[in-house]
């Protein structure tokens, strides 16, 4: 896990209360200095996309030249990228590797996290260490062993290598939803169980509800991990193309597919879509999760 | 109760080792030789390969001719996939029934690991004549006896120049000494006024294009190991020669005005190919370029001549190598593998034909003498390097292409002048290759 | 954050201990596979396979510490140990203060907060592989818009992915466009100071750069630290940007992983992760490779250590002594 602890951001936060408002003109000043800071900030963040944007949309003699505006606008290159490789297949690929690995998380992962925040029961602490260590632990560590044993069950060359271990155990997740679950307090749950509801209902019918925007978070970061995963797909489906997923298949495009600098941007471009997507659509899940990985780790 | 827990886990993992080390690894591959498919069994050969765009095209082409022979097999070709991809797909049981490299750097590692089987039972039982094959292309598709793979055409590498170039600057006949390229490269030299190079007449940057060490050590006459098959990189003079060319070239563009124009040439196999685009003048190339200039550059005006050695009674040495077959470990069908190695290795017709189709050198004497081989100019060359008897291969090591990494790095870090002594240098690498050779226990 | 008062039975009511010990189990029971099958065991298996040379063709065979002993003569693995210390160090100096500057400017804005602060922390969201590819192409040497950009003041640009000197400064550009993530933390972190904090330090006569240092940064200082040991982490795993700048800067034709480009320019972009996937993976020298994957273990685990310790102490503050 490449991105271990950052992945998530707190509700977004609220911009704090403004003491100083309408004062001198230094304060003026330095209102606009702050602004025309931030903005140019968010401009720097925002320049290499649209250079991105710009050159897919670029007729192909062009792209490679140092113009940074198209001559004409070639839509049709977003369209034509799927022709000249197989993205379809990549992006099924990347959706199920993605879809079924979140899924595995949240089955596996919720009744885990529940029993490290709402249970008590020895061993508990050096339990949750243990996700904590698997957590920060390089991928590259444990790969070795894992190949092996993968390539003698036959399924080196599929992406079950990768998804499988979901169903069982995701360290980054667990101890997430075990951050979010520490916030529900106690006293629903131990009213569950005075009402006589079994550990399970207590989860499915209390917890889980009251969780419901962490597990969100949760889920989105898992997709987005998985989606974003490089060293995966490349350890497992390194040389069985029609296994591969856009992100694997994108690191090899400038070259194999597609010489034109436009087509490869486009590509580029389209790969980062969904995160987009996903964010506009949950947008206080992310921040939420993020802080809850940091401030309140 | 935590102690339990804890000697649980352990038990669990320790078993869990043991089971994963016994599991049925090893077997070996078999020395037998396995039956040529019957006239009437259904069956598919997937064929790896690193071909693509029209040489992937043509190639497929060559192997559907196998179906002259064997109608009921059906042949699935995958273009693209390098060595490592073999490799990869070898460990991991993704194996197709044939494996053809682009290169010959792993034949070492191929043959002494098992990832490719044993040919030797095959040829046998099928009285196959090997003397068909040129001395050095034999060579470089076994490895201490254990024949792994055969050869599919085979690449010849000498001198391409520009010719309108080198008349614009006054030079006549094409160089056939080092010191002789060294004027060319100068003279054909172009630059912009602020220093930026435009053209280069001969780029020396070690890794770039065909510039590797394997292709250059034959014409600086620089032997891969001494007697005792220990590396000899400091004691062949060839290797300080070759440095030393390199570097006084790369002094004479100037390291970083080098580097800049370097980055912004297009990429070996693409219509951008700095010589396609005249931006080079002299290089070092495979037969095979003389297709790609045809096909992506037809404006330019080259000649072929064999590459310039170090010392003049060695003009005409070339470097070869080529593209090999082999049955990997794993594969579904070894004895229609086998059959479909056959026909591309010595069926004369289907070896003319692609060898015109791909611009590659016949690898057998027969096919080497048909009248139905295309030889024009710029191929002429090539195909009478390849008749003579000064034709040497790869060095073959069981370490994969892990030495001549080794070798590209040096001389990369060299050229850039950060290594002060260049005999120690050599002499580092040297070592550090009998050390990746005796940890490989090969 | 309230006190975690668990389910645990009173003692003596044997068969409800029982019970809550079988649900506790059935809890945890896959998450416990999980870890002993994808960690426990590969873990160990890791240390054991160290001792070997192992090919995945052929058996392992036993070859003592041989392994190791070859890492004291690899000049590769100098190299590549060279350069992930050097991630370590910039990357995570880089990336803090980086989040650290960006968080401090958002949090003063008083419009405009929501748009930029989704800008900066989009581009953490891309997959690294199409970060690299964008950065490869605005920071392109012939014409790319940074060049053209430095053209107008008359400076060459680097050449980046070309250049030994400049590949790491240049994945270290791709990893401060990402660090959205750590600067939403440090953001989240400086609007929690509280205000009466800054109000006091007014009254005292600081102005803005004295708050924002002896109030804003002592405050969020266990965020930092986070955010430093999050950075290292990130270094000692640096992989994707490090493959995909190697053999886009090398401008080869098949790029995926190839141990032609690992590396390129130069070895300059060989980490050890990526080094440790070369030998165990390209060159399937699997016990070497776990000989380094051990070694990555340690490291990684020192480190590890120091977290949880920053996190027990912070838990122990928050939740008002040793809850659990």
């Amino acid at each position: 896990m490449t991105a271990t602890l950052t992945k998530p951001p707190s509700d977004i936060p609220t911009e704090p209360e403004n003491p100083r408002r309408g004062r001198t003109k230094g304060a003026f000043l330095h209102w606009v200095a702050t602004h025309a800071l931030g903005l140019a900030l968010g401009l720097m963040f925002a320049t290499p996309v649209v250079f991105v944007f710009l050159t897919a949309v670029m007729p192909d003699d062009q792209a490679f030249t140092s113009d940074l505006w198209p001559r004409e606008w070639h839509w049709e290159n977003f369209v034509e990228v799927f022709d000249q490789a197989p993205l379809f297949r990549y992006l099924v690929n990347s959706l199920t590797y993605s879809l079924l690995a979140t899924g595995g998380m949240l089955l596996s992962s919720i009744p885990a996290a529940y029993a490290l925040a709402k249970l008590r029961w020895r061993g508990r602490n050096l339990a949750f260490l243990l996700v904590i260590g698997a957590m920060m632990l390089p991928p590259q560590v444990v790969a070795v062993p894992l190949y092996d044993t993968w390539s003698s069950l036959g399924l080196t060359g599929t992406l079950w290598p990768l998804i499988v271990p979901y169903f069982l155990f995701d360290a980054f997740s667990i101890f997430l939803l075990r951050q979010f679950m520490l916030t529900i307090p106690q006293s629903y749950v131990d009213a569950a169980r005075v009402d006589g509801c079994s550990e399970f209902q207590a989860m499915v019918r209390i917890v889980v509800p009251m969780a419901k925007p962490g597990i969100a978070a949760t889920a989105l970061f898992c997709f987005l991990f998985t989606w974003n995963d490089y060293f995966g797909p490349l350890l497992y489906t390194g040389e069985v193309k029609d296994q591969w997923t856009l992100s694997l298949a994108l690191a090899t495009f400038k070259g194999m597919h597609i010489v034109q600098w436009n087509s490869s941007m486009a590509v580029t471009f389209l790969t980062m879509v969904p995160a987009v997507v996903l964010f506009v659509f949950a947008q206080k899940s992310f921040v939420k999760g993020i802080t809850f990985t940091g401030v309140k780790g | 109760m935590r102690k339990h827990t804890r000697a649980a886990l352990l038990c669990v993992t320790a078993a869990l080792t043991l089971t994963a080390c016994a599991a049925g690894k090893g077997g070996g591959s078999t020395s037998e030789a396995a039956a040529a498919p019957g006239q009437d069994d259904k069956l598919t050969l997937t064929v790896w390969s690193n071909f693509s765009d029209r040489e992937y095209g043509e190639v497929t082409k060559a192997l559907k001719t196998f179906n002259q022979k064997f109608p009921n097999i059906e042949i699935k070709h995958e273009g693209s996939q390098d060595d490592d991809k073999i490799t990869a797909g070898i460990r991991s049981g993704n194996t197709p029934d044939v494996a053809l490299s682009f290169t010959t750097d792993n034949i070492g590692q191929f043959c002494s690991s098992g990832a490719f089987q044993p040919l030797k039972a095959y040829i046998d039982r099928d009285k196959v004549d090997m003397d068909q094959i040129n001395p050095a292309v034999r060579e470089y598709t076994e490895y201490k006896g254990n024949r792994c793979a055969m050869p599919m055409l085979t690449d010849v590498y000498a001198m391409y120049y520009n010719e309108d170039m080198l008349a614009a600057a006054g030079i006549t006949a094409p160089p056939k000494t080092m010191d002789e390229l060294y004027d060319a490269a100068v003279k054909a030299t172009k630059r912009a006024p602020n220093g930026d190079i435009e053209v280069a007449g001969y780029l020396p940057t070690m890794g770039f294009y065909a510039n590797r060490p394997t292709i250059l050590a034959p014409y600086f006459d620089a032997a891969w190991e001494t007697a005792d098959g220990k590396s000899a990189l400091a004691t062949s003079p060839g290797w300080t020669e070759m440095m030393t060319f390199q570097k006084k070239l790369v002094d004479f563009y100037g390291h970083d005005a080098l580097e800049r124009f370097r980055a912004g040439l297009g990429q070996e196999y693409s219509a951008d190919h700095a010589f396609h685009q005249g931006k080079i003048a002299i290089m070092v190339d495979g037969e095979y370029r003389t297709a790609f200039l045809k096909a992506q550059a037809p404006q330019v005006r080259f000649r072929t001549a064999p590459f310039p050695t170090l010392k003049a009674d060695q003009y005409g040495t070339a470097f070869t190598t080529g593209t090999i077959m082999g049955i990997p470990k794993g594969a579904k069908n070894p004895g229609a593998a086998w059959e479909l190695i056959k026909h591309l290795s010595f069926d004369t017709d289907t070896i003319v034909g692609l060898a015109n189709a791909i611009k590659n050198v016949p690898s057998t004497k027969a096919a080497l003498e048909s009248p139905k081989l295309e030889v024009d100019e710029a191929f002429k060359t090539f195909v009478d390097l390849a008749r003579s008897d000064k034709l040497k291969g790869n060095p073959v090591t069981p370490i994969g292409d892990a030495h001549i990494k080794a070798v590209t790095d040096f001389s990369v870090s060299y050229q850039s002048g950060q290594v002060p002594d260049l005999a120690a240098g050599l002499k580092g690498v040297d070592q550090n290759i009998d050390d990746q050779i005796a940890k490989s226990g090969k | 954050m309230t006190t975690t008062l668990g389910a645990r039975p009173a003692p003596g009511r044997g068969r409800a201990r029982a019970r809550h010990r079988l649900t506790v189990l059935a809890f945890t029971a896959p998450a416990v596979l999980g870890f002993v099958l994808f960690f426990g065991y590969p873990l160990v298996a890791t240390v054991v396979f160290s001792f070997t040379r192992y090919d995945l063709i052929n058996p392992p065979e036993l070859t003592g510490l041989a392994n190791y002993e070859f890492m004291f003569k690899d000049p590769l693995l100098v190299k590549a140990i060279t350069n992930t210390l050097w991630f370590v160090v910039v990357l995570t100096l880089a990336r803090t203060a980086f989040a650290l500057g960006v968080a401090s400017v958002i949090a003063r804005l008083k419009s405009g907060v929501g748009l930029i602060r989704t800008l900066c922390y989009l581009p953490s969201l891309a997959p690294p592989v199409a970060a690299t590819l964008v950065f490869f192409m605005v920071l392109r040497p012939n014409g790319g818009p940074v060049d053209s950009f430095l053209g107008w003041f008359g400076v060459d640009s680097p050449l980046w992915f070309s250049d030994p000197a400049w590949a790491k400064p240049g994945i270290t550009a791709i990893m401060l466009w990402i660090s959205g993530d750590l600067m939403i933390i440090i953001l989240a972190a400086i609007l929690d100071v509280p205000q009466e904090q800054y109000e006091a330090a007014e009254l005292d006569g600081a102005g803005p750069v004295r708050r924002w240092w002896h109030v804003t940064l002592p405050t969020i200082s266990p965020v930092l630290l986070f955010g430093v040991v999050n950075s290292v982490i990130l270094a000692l795993q640096l992989f994707t940007q490090a493959v995909v700048a190697g053999s886009a800067g090398s401008g080869a034709a098949d790029a995926t992983g190839s141990t032609k480009y690992l590396g390129f320019p130069d070895n300059s972009t060989l980490t050890f992760p990526v080094y440790l996937y070369a030998q165990g993976f390209r060159y399937f020298d699997m016990g070497y490779a776990a000989a380094m994957a051990t070694l990555l273990f340690v490291i990684s685990f020192g480190v590890t250590i120091l977290l949880v310790q920053r996190m027990r102490k912070n838990s122990s503050a928050e939740e008002g002594g040793p809850g659990a």
